[in-house]
């Protein structure tokens, strides 16, 4: 069943150096219990996605057009009361700062308890107890006593823990994670990314994972986004992504994934940066930063596109689609990077030989 | 317990864009002593307000070869000493133009919503703002097209009606020039 549907969904920020189109008519849906991974830099608009799912885009910010079924129901004719209800209840959310997501002045054990008392109604015993066995099941050893703990007294990854714990307190259908790991060194991360993943099955939830790594993704979901400057611009089930990624930039994040013995500065291996959001480059947006553009990139904006028949992609849940001038055979000089498979770790890489040669 | 939303997270230092960052002309004027909009309103009538913004566009040279993008950065100055309120059209608050095509774009690419704007500029406030024309008129949602080489008036204006006659609106002249005509001159 389908459980999140975004169709057409665009928002904008009115500033004063210019209206920044954060999202630009973005599609997607998410099955229900699914892990959907949306990737890409600073930037890109993933963030304001998530926000916008949870209705909280703040002036100057505006959803200016789109729809978000929710189960069928959408999210942006909902009154403000409706939406609290969902908020927390139906969909939870986990940032990468577990921090500022915990308050300081309260134990870890009582906020997590009275989100459950809050939402699903239980008295202050069952609620406790249901507590602790959540922060047993998120893996915090001693549950009982690191009840009344406080946050400053969790480290940065049982905090995070802590906050995967309060979002699933109330058996959400959806869990929108926004770099949930990031703050975290690589062993924490491995390990966190592997509990939310049981837990999401246990609990049979749907993941929104928002990450910059396209390596936490291929660990944790079925199928990606890849967004660059607001807008999708690959779409696909995660391996065919990593062995057969069809955009630039895809290729250009996946030689960017960090590896063991792989002491090169990552950022630089994408030349150039995000462009600004209120004024994107005419054309394909990418083709500042893309070793094979050409001048028709410069002057037509691709649509996502299905690769094998260059036709406009359907947007149905398994196909593969990405937005580049190539598909629509307007691209003269085409694409040349392969994928190698590395050895050591059965891990596709991509090489883009003209990449590396404008660095 | 404190709700996500009301609290840092959504703060992230590695954004280029903070979406729930505030823009300095929404600052909440609850902090200040006085509301500066509000006075500024009732001690000014609009024409004066007007009055008081001067803009201008400016670009390092008047010539340029074709197919290079032309950088201009637009000034905004509140010449009085007091604090001053320009209500919008909408929430667009300023846009650039050329030839008086917005934002170089045949196609609408906004469509904001039906409600007005306020641009605030401090007491002496300058603002500036470095845009760029890329020498190409967007003319669908997905295509453009090249400038022939001759000469463009790019413009600035804040978004009020007849923003020229209001004294609200700046504009420069450049010349685009074939490449072939550019590389004689040796440049
Ligand atoms: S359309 Fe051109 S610039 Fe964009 S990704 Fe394809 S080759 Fe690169």
């Amino acid at each position: 069943m389908t459980l999140l549907e975004v169709n057409d969904l665009t928002v904008k920020f009115y500033t004063q150096d210019g209206v920044v189109t954060a999202v630009d008519n973005l599609s997607y849906q998410i099955e229900s219990g699914e892990k959907f991974g949306v990737v890409g830099e600073s930037g890109a608009g993933k963030s304001v996605t998530a926000l916008s799912l949870m209705r909280l885009i703040d002036s100057p910010g505006q959803i200016e057009s789109g729809e978000i079924l929710f189960k069928g129901e959408d999210l942006l004719e909902m009154s403000e009361e409706e939406v609290r209800n969902i908020r927390g209840n139906e969909i939870a959310m986990i940032f990468q700062d577990a921090q500022t997501a915990l308050n300081p002045v309260y134990t870890v054990g009582e906020q997590i308890a009275e989100a459950i008392r809050h939402h699903l109604g239980h008295d202050e015993a069952e609620a406790r107890e249901r507590t602790i066995q959540l922060l047993d099941r998120v893996g915090i050893p001693e549950a009982e006593t690191r009840f009344s703990d406080y946050p400053h007294e969790f480290s940065g990854g049982m905090q995070q823990r802590a906050v995967i714990a309060m979002a699933l307190s109330c058996d959400p259908d959806l869990l929108l994670c926004d770099e949930p790991t990031t703050a975290l060194d690589v062993t924490i991360e491995a390990q966190i990314l592997e509990e939310l993943e049981e837990l999401a099955d246990d609990f049979d939830t749907a993941i929104q994972l928002i990450t910059h790594d396209l390596g936490v993704v291929a660990e944790v979901c079925d199928r990606v986004m890849v967004m660059y400057g607001g807008k999708p611009v690959e779409k696909a089930p995660v391996e065919e992504l990593y062995y057969d990624p069809k955009h630039p930039y895809t290729v250009g994040l996946m030689s960017s994934i960090p590896r063991v013995g792989d002491d090169r500065d990552r950022l630089q291996t994408i030349p150039g940066t995000m462009p600004d959001l209120v004024e994107l480059p005419p054309g394909c947006s990418f083709h500042p930063r893309c070793p094979y553009a050409e001048e028709s990139c410069t002057r037509k904006e691709p649509p996502l596109l299905d690769p094998e028949t260059g036709e406009e992609a359907a947007g149905t849940a398994n196909e593969h689609a990405a937005a580049c001038l190539e598909y629509s055979g307007e691209l003269q000089g085409g694409l040349d990077y392969s994928v190698e498979i590395n050895d050591s770790q059965g891990e596709p890489t991509a090489v883009n030989p003209e990449g590396d040669r404008n660095d | 317990m404190r709700r996500i939303y009301e609290s840092g997270a959504l703060h992230r230092d590695d954004e280029h864009f903070t979406p729930n960052k505030r823009d300095r002309s929404y600052r909440p004027q609850a902090l200040r002593s006085l509301n500066s909009t509000r006075l500024s309103r009732s001690l000014l009538p609009n024409r004066f307000g007007y009055r008081a913004i001067s803009i201008s566009v400016s670009t390092p040279r008047e010539e340029f070869a074709s197919d290079t993008a032309i950088p201009f950065q637009v000034t905004m100055k509140n010449t009085l000493p007091v604090p001053v309120t320009v209500p919008t059209n909408s929430p667009v608050l300023w846009t650039w133009d050329v030839d008086g095509t917005t934002n170089a774009s045949r196609v609408p690419l906004h469509d904001p919503p039906e409600e007005s704007g306020a641009f605030v500029f401090d007491r002496g406030e300058r603002k500036q703002f470095t845009k760029g024309w890329q020498q190409l008129f967007r003319v669908s949602e997905s295509e453009w097209e090249p400038a022939e080489p001759g000469e463009y008036t790019i413009g600035a204006e804040v978004n009020v009606d007849n923003a020229d006659k209001k004294g609200l609106r700046g504009t420069t002249t450049v010349r685009i020039v074939p490449e072939t005509a550019t590389d004689a001159d040796g440049r």
